[in-house]
């Protein structure tokens, strides 16, 4: 009995300090409509401030607190909200949920950078007042703990304050309810806007000073993780109320230290050693079974800003043949180590497919993509390799492929069931939850696992030496197990489900499911069970994010079971499927391939650099190189909020002028053919042939658009009778507009360049 | 016959009530009226008769079957159907596909009975609505007007028993309203009950035989549009002061 006083007074020691990071998360959710992902990296970034100022630099504890929680945290907030945040009105939920993300990985990018850049030193947290504690109950209790109770006291009182007794308080529960008549009423949204993500980073930034202390030595993820924890509690109080956050957050605390007390600190059960890092992510599932349902909802904009052109099915086979192709063209010129960059990139987009079904075309959102790769090599390797060992399978059989993606669809129709009822939001997190989950529980078993089943015994080997080896496939008489053979495969596999996918949203099946996105409300009353249809989405896509997932374990032969699945990846994965345009086959290739350049290339190439011109070394390899390879990333995630509709939809933009200039295309084409075939005899270089080929991609439909110009123009109207009154929307205005405004308006005609 | 008909339905939303006892009904075979000014309910009240939202109180009966508790997409594979004041449009899809999809989604529930031609059909209520000029246009960009004949198209795609029109007219201008209540009426004549929510009061009375009016959430009259012309009640709620004398 003692002891369960004991674990319940530092429970809720615990759940306070959750409870300061949580109401942060539902200060700014609540005035801004934000589910900011990145409020533990703002927590992270303070953290290291803090550590900075008070173990670096030794200023005082107070100076220190003072400097990180009241100035450099609110600043932080506001320069997110004035910079980033903004820019997500009228966005959809995923690009209001991808930017975040972005910012995320761009904070932790640059805390990596600043604090952990080229040294391994250990940045040791310490609590406030070191170890002084007192004893209650028998259990040490630390002042920095009793510090964060009447911390968390205080900032619930103040809250209740300043929500209920002032007038930026009620201006705030006024853009909540509605934002639009607020402003008729003269009040000041932006204003309230900035003073909540300022609140609620200041509360991030404490809650990570107080968290820190548990970690042995700061790191920028495990710290973020930390106050991830917390994130259920928001959710438990619907991303709304303050009271009931504060419920969640002690619910958490005292689940976590119970279990450290009934588990012996994690020593009594060794399978289950790491259920403790799971509990907020098993809460969150609790959390949101107890959600009352959703009302059903019309469009939240009533026109989205993300637009998506669905290509022919004659489109589709041709750009499809095209891919092979030029992979196949490509690969023949590309030395050993290039083709493994591109392999990487090709797995990488199969699973980017996964998502343009799944998000898309159908609006709902997966945050686990490399936890289902998981799911779907242990489901397989269990089938394949298991019992016998790769001595006797040597290759990746079809029928343990078929397994693994029926396996990821029933699981991934379990993860979804809870969330269906509720908003993409929460699916996104139940997602994520799903995946730390999968991590701590599945991917992170080095203990053999032994069933006692109709009394035989069997035991299921995991990561039992912390990685599987996947086989290769060998289909249809040809070995994929050569790196090239593979690349290849890989690369049908991606332009056949590619096809696919697009028969499917040419289908009225891919009808419903973008119809479904658009309204839901609508299409309920038009008879469609949305619940099952969303079910049924989710699960074709898990199954293909199951296959995409097999492919690039097998790319990679050996399969270790770390960072890749601890959630971050995932994150990465979907925010970059985002950014290259996931209502398209094409930006799921571009994204995967991106994020291989990013991630492999790029460094490289940097590095290359520096070590040709030494004396520029620190140009190339600390500025550039460091920056692409921790800030780029999220550079261009954050860059989202001005073209939600991704990379994809701008290189096909650019491209339209081709369409117009058959000849000259042709001529092109041809041109970059004949450099493959100089390359592929040697007479050219391999970085000519990419220098050349990338910059004409560039330049090209630039001067077939300047060239013909006019011509297109007067094209243009003569087919399609263009009217005068969509100049400018459904196209871009050009100087030769004018003439043809003038003429129609009966002006006389200005000279070319005149006056207004 | 009555075909919906709605018992004492109420509607709060925290405290304050949106609809207060109100019983409606709709007649087989023809054109109900239901009006009042701003904020009198009537979106509310189509709300808790598709579903979209649950009546607090009451019943809603459709054709003597208790559909109060039942989910939307339930309700309209009974046959309700409706369009939405606030367009509620696939903002993806072109006209055209807007019209087939809910075709589409017809012959996902209706499980072979009535299965027909979907692309057939959907040509020939773009046809009826007379939106084949815009048929490939992008929901988004067509005119408000026409966007309420699309919903209109939708809805009748399900091949519904009755239709809830909110505010069709709309948007369009005074020729468009006039074709319009032909079209109304050749629906009404081709077995479609109707119930419609409106502003222009001419169009009311030209094409409905019955008319109910709520004003604060409550019913306060009902009659044939000659009755509810002078009826001093309608007047008041209408024109803010007693204008019977």
């Amino acid at each position: 009995m003692q002891d369960f006083l004991a674990y319940t007074v530092l429970g809720l020691c615990l759940g306070s300090v959750y409870a300061i990071a949580a109401t942060g998360l539902v200060v700014t959710y609540s005035t801004s409509g934000v589910f900011n992902v990145a409020h533990g990296a703002v927590a992270t970034m303070s953290a290291l401030f803090y550590w900075q100022l008070r173990f670096g630099w030794h200023e005082p504890a107070p100076i220190a607190i003072f400097l990180t929680v009241c100035v450099f945290a609110p600043l932080l907030g506001l320069a997110l909200e004035v910079l980033v945040m903004r820019g997500l009105r009228g966005t959809s939920e995923v690009t209001r949920l991808v930017t975040p993300v972005a910012v995320l990985l761009g904070i932790n990018g640059a805390a990596t950078w600043i604090w952990f850049r080229n040294s391994n030193r250990a940045l040791v947290p310490k609590k406030f007042f070191g170890e002084t504690h007192v004893q209650v109950l028998g259990q040490a209790v630390y002042y920095h703990q009793i510090i964060g109770v009447l911390l968390s006291i205080v900032i619930a009182g103040a809250l209740y304050v300043l929500l209920y007794r002032t007038r930026l308080g009620v201006t705030m529960r006024a853009t909540v309810d509605d934002r639009a008549l607020l402003m008729l009423n003269g009040g000041r949204p932006d204003r309230v806007s900035m003073a909540s993500w300022a609140i609620g980073a200041s509360l991030a930034g404490l809650a990570g000073v107080l968290l820190s202390p548990q970690l042995g030595a700061l790191q920028v993820f495990a710290l973020t993780l930390l106050v991830f924890d917390a994130y259920p509690a928001a959710v438990a109080g619907r991303l709304r109320s303050v009271p009931l956050t504060y419920v969640g957050a002690m619910v958490l605390g005292l689940s976590k230290l119970y279990f450290d007390w009934i588990s012996d600190a994690g020593q009594r059960w060794l399978v289950l050693r790491n259920l403790r890092n799971a509990i907020p992510a098993l809460l969150l599932f609790g959390a949101l079974l107890l959600l009352p349902q959703d009302r059903l909802r019309g469009a939240i904009v009533t026109r989205t800003r993300e637009r998506f052109r669905v290509p022919t099915m004659r489109e589709a086979v041709l750009w499809g043949g095209v891919l092979v192709a030029a992979v196949a063209m490509l690969q023949s010129i590309m030395s050993g180590s290039a083709v493994i960059s591109l392999a990487n990139g090709v797995a990488l987009s199969l699973m980017a497919l996964s998502l343009v079904l799944l998000t898309g075309y159908a609006g709902e959102i997966n945050l686990a993509v490399f936890t289902f790769a998981g799911v779907a090599v242990i489901a397989a390797w269990q089938f394949d390799v298991g019992p016998t060992g790769l001595a006797t399978q040597k290759s990746l059989s079809v029928a343990a492929v078929l397994l693994a993606m029926c396996v990821c669809a029933l699981v991934g129709g379990l993860i979804a069931l809870p969330a269906l009822r509720l908003r993409g939001l929460y699916l996104g997190l139940a997602t994520f939850a799903f995946g730390i989950i999968v991590y701590q529980l599945v991917i992170l078993q080095t203990q053999p696992l032994h069933f006692n089943i109709f009394g035989g015994k069997f035991t299921v080997n995991l990561f039992t030496n912390g990685s599987l080896t996947v086989p290769r496939p060998h289909w249809f008489g040809i070995d994929f197990a050569g790196q090239r053979a593979f690349l290849m495969l890989m690369t049908v596999i991606f332009a056949v489900l590619g096809i696919g996918i697009i028969a499917v949203r040419r289908s009225a099946y891919g009808r419903m499911i973008v119809a479904m996105k658009d309204s839901p409300a609508a299409c309920a009353t038009l008879g469609l069970n949305i619940t099952r249809l969303k079910l049924g989405v989710f699960m074709v896509s898990s199954a293909v994010a199951g296959l995409a997932g097999l492919m690039w374990a097998a790319e990679r032969r050996t399969l270790p079971n770390n960072a890749d699945f601890d959630g971050f990846q995932s994150l990465l994965l979907f925010m970059i499927a985002v950014v290259g345009g996931i209502g398209y086959v094409s930006g799921a290739f571009i994204a995967g391939i991106f994020l291989s350049v990013l991630s492999v290339v790029m460094p490289n190439v940097f590095n290359k650099l520096g070590s040709d011109y030494p004396s520029l070394h620190w140009l190339f390899v600390t500025v550039l190189g460091n920056f692409s390879h921790y800030v780029g990333p999220a550079l261009v995630g954050i860059g989202l909020g001005k073209n939600p509709s991704g990379i994809a939809q701008q290189i096909m933009d650019g491209f339209r002028p081709l369409k117009k200039a058959p000849g000259a295309t042709a001529l092109w084409v041809a041109a970059i053919v004949g450099l493959w075939a100089a390359t592929w005899r040697g007479a050219l270089s391999h970085w000519h042939f990419a220098l050349i080929s990338v910059a004409s991609v560039f330049i090209v439909p630039r001067i077939i658009m300047s060239v013909f110009e006019n011509r297109f123009a007067e094209e243009e109207r003569a087919v399609t009778g263009e009217d005068l009154d969509r100049i400018g929307i459904d196209r871009a205005f050009r100087a030769s507009d004018r003439q043809v405004f003038d003429t129609a308006l009966g002006l006389p005609v200005a000279p070319t360049g005149g006056a207004e | 016959m009555t075909l919906l008909e709605c018992r004492n339905v109420g509607m709060k939303f925290g405290g304050a009530a949106a609809l207060t006892a109100v019983s409606i009904s709709a007649e087989a075979g023809a054109i109900t009226g239901l009006i009042g000014p701003n904020g009198a309910g009537k979106t509310t009240m189509f709300n808790c008769i598709t579903g979209l939202l649950e009546a607090t109180s009451g019943e809603v009966m459709l054709d003597g079957v208790d559909i109060t508790k039942l989910a939307p997409f339930r309700r309209a594979r009974l046959g309700v159907a409706r369009t939405f004041q606030r367009l509620e449009l696939f903002t993806s899809l072109t006209v055209r596909d807007n019209i087939r999809v809910a075709g589409e989604i017809r012959t996902r529930w209706s499980k072979g009975t009535g299965k027909t031609d979907t692309h057939a059909e959907a040509e020939h209520i773009i046809e009826l609505m007379g939106l084949s000029d815009l048929a490939d246009r992008d929901v988004a960009e067509i005119p408000t007007g026409m966007a309420r004949r699309v919903e209109m198209g939708r809805a009748l795609m399900t091949r519904p028993r009755i239709l809830l029109l909110d505010e069709p007219a709309s948007g369009q201008d005074e020729q468009e309203t006039e074709e319009f209540g032909e079209l109304l009426l050749h629906v009404r004549d081709e077995g479609t009950a109707i119930l419609l929510v409106e502003h222009d009061v001419s169009l009311v009375m030209k094409v409905c035989s019955f008319i109910q009016v709520l004003d604060f959430g409550r019913l306060i009259a009902s009659g044939t549009p000659a009755e509810i012309q002078t009826n001093p009640a309608v007047l008041e709620a209408y024109l803010g002061e007693d204008h019977s004398a």
